[in-house]
């Protein structure tokens, strides 16, 4: 009790020139607004104000002191702060808020207010400390860098949402580029089959069926690559695998053995086209000349994948093709040019008996 | 040479139509029928049987391949449903019952291949040919096959 008495003997006495009590008179000249609360008093109103207090909410010592410190408080002060504070008051324990406050001018600012109980020796709450800063450009500013935030976050939002729409419109045009892909190459190679077998002239319908042949084999290429999790490559082992028996299979000659030994050999699937082209013609070559006319023999095909070079190695044991007839064929040709767009070489060489075409991919790098 | 097969062929591009009709007899089975669209499949007699179907995706009027392939099954145990399609991601793991999938564009030899194949897994008794790297059999396919060989 006495030390309750003597804030308001300072008070009374010294307020003026910030005698008595050190302390209280550090309290009395801070530029920090600063009240006192009592709380056995009924209502727990102010006891003391300091100068800045005053200052900062426009109202005098007179018009302060006795009241509750909810005089402060206006229709936009937020009910869920002041409930907290009121709870931190019953519960005894100290609160860090923002809150806003009215001044009596009826301007508002934005109160950072901290409130502490102070208690006696026994542990009693004698009074409640409470200190406020006017931190409205702080809280100003924290609001406008929320807006400023939201609205940055609504454009990340537009511009990501753009820029799936337009992915995805070109993931459709891409599959539907695909599809037409697809679809034409199987409507060309249906239209060249339906026209071979309305033509009378042999020699036509042979010169129309290698073109068949090869058209089939872009088909064969595109399907493999499509199908592959690897758009990017093409493996030339495989392809030649499975033209191999289709071709052989399908040419009803059972009279040519197989003899194939093809490793996975994966190349850039821009060459995947030439390549296929190349491996199409080589073997429609050594079925047509190397077994021509039912003479039977053994195809062999070797794919290797070898650490400084990969090979595709096409033979037959047939009687084999003169130099002069070879350059005279467009499969030739085609062959030699296509292996070097495809940064490959074409080399043929004698079986003893028959025809070896040897294409050499140089290591990658 | 097996048997002549009855081939129904359920295609609504009629350039394909033609040409895999020609392909099927130029392997020595016959077709005895052609329809581009789940309605046109639905009208065809049940005495038709076939032993073998092919069986685009995408038909004609909106119409699924899809649709074609569960019914086909269902009115026909016997007969073997194959699609042929661009769209080889749309058919789902079951095969809709379906027997596998030939990968359009397809190749004349691929094609020739897959019949002769098939007519042997229909012919019976076992298949001693390698499937044709063009025909993607259904698990219900390789179940087949399998059975047949042990």
């Amino acid at each position: 009790m006495k030390q309750r008495d003597d804030w308001h003997l300072t008070d009374a006495l010294h307020y003026e020139h910030g005698r008595g009590d050190p302390f209280a008179a550090a309290v009395r000249a801070t530029r920090m607004p600063m009240v006192i609360t009592d709380p056995a008093e009924d209502d727990n109103p102010i006891v003391f104000c300091n100068v800045a207090f005053q200052a900062l909410t426009g109202y005098s010592r007179g018009e302060i002191v006795g009241r509750n410190c909810r005089f402060l408080q206006g229709p936009d002060t937020d009910p869920a702060a002041v409930a907290k504070v009121r709870q931190a008051i019953a519960e005894g324990h100290d609160i860090d808020i923002d809150l806003l406050n009215y001044r009596k001018d009826g301007t508002t600012f934005w109160n950072a207010l901290y409130l502490s109980p102070v208690r006696d020796a026994q542990g009693v709450i004698r009074f409640f400390f409470a200190s406020q800063l006017d931190v409205t450009e702080r809280v100003e500013a924290q609001k406008i860098i929320d807006h400023q935030k939201k609205l940055v976050e609504q454009e990340v939002e537009r511009r990501t949402a753009d820029l799936r729409a337009a992915l995805e419109a070109k993931t459709i045009l891409l599959h539907e580029v695909d599809h037409r892909v697809k679809n034409n190459l199987t409507m060309i190679g249906s239209l060249l089959r339906l026209q071979v077998r309305a033509i009378d002239d042999p020699a036509i319908a042979t010169k129309l069926d290698s073109m068949l042949e090869r058209v089939d084999a872009l088909a064969v290429v595109h399907r493999q690559l499509y199908q592959s999790s690897d758009i990017a490559k093409f493996d030339i082992g495989t392809f030649t695998e499975n033209l191999t028996h289709d071709v052989v299979g399908s040419s009803g000659r059972t009279d040519i053995t197989l003899h194939i030994e093809a490793q996975p050999l994966f190349v850039d699937a821009a060459h995947a086209s030439a390549l296929g082209l190349i491996v199409n013609e080589i073997l429609f070559n050594a079925i047509k000349h190397g077994f021509a006319n039912g003479r039977s023999g053994t195809l062999s095909v070797l794919v290797e994948n070898g650490e400084e070079r990969g090979i595709v190695k096409i033979c037959d044991d047939g009687p084999g093709l003169p130099s002069k007839q070879r350059t005279k064929s467009i499969g030739t040709a085609l062959i030699t040019r296509l292996a070097r767009q495809a940064g490959a070489e074409a080399t043929w060489s004698d079986n003893e008996p028959g025809t070896c075409v040897t294409i050499t991919f140089p290591a990658k790098d | 040479m097996p048997n002549k097969l009855r081939v129904l062929i359920v295609e609504d591009e009629m350039l394909l139509a033609m040409d895999i009709e020609a392909l099927v007899e130029d392997c020595g089975h016959r077709v005895s029928a052609q329809v581009g669209s789940l309605d046109e499949f639905e009208e065809l007699p049940t005495a038709l049987a076939p032993e073998l179907a092919f069986v685009d995706v995408h038909l004609a009027r909106g119409s699924s391949g899809l649709d074609v392939c569960r019914r086909a099954t269902m009115r026909w145990p016997r007969c073997l449903v194959v699609f042929l399609t661009a769209n080889v991601s749309k058919i789902p793991p079951d095969y809709c019952g379906g027997h596998g999938v030939i990968a359009k564009p397809f190749s004349h030899s691929g094609m020739v291949n897959a019949i002769d194949f098939l007519a042997h897994a229909i012919n019976g008794p076992g298949v001693d040919q390698p499937r044709p790297a063009a025909l993607i059999p259904s698990p219900r396919l390789k179940q087949m096959l399998e059975a047949s060989q042990s």
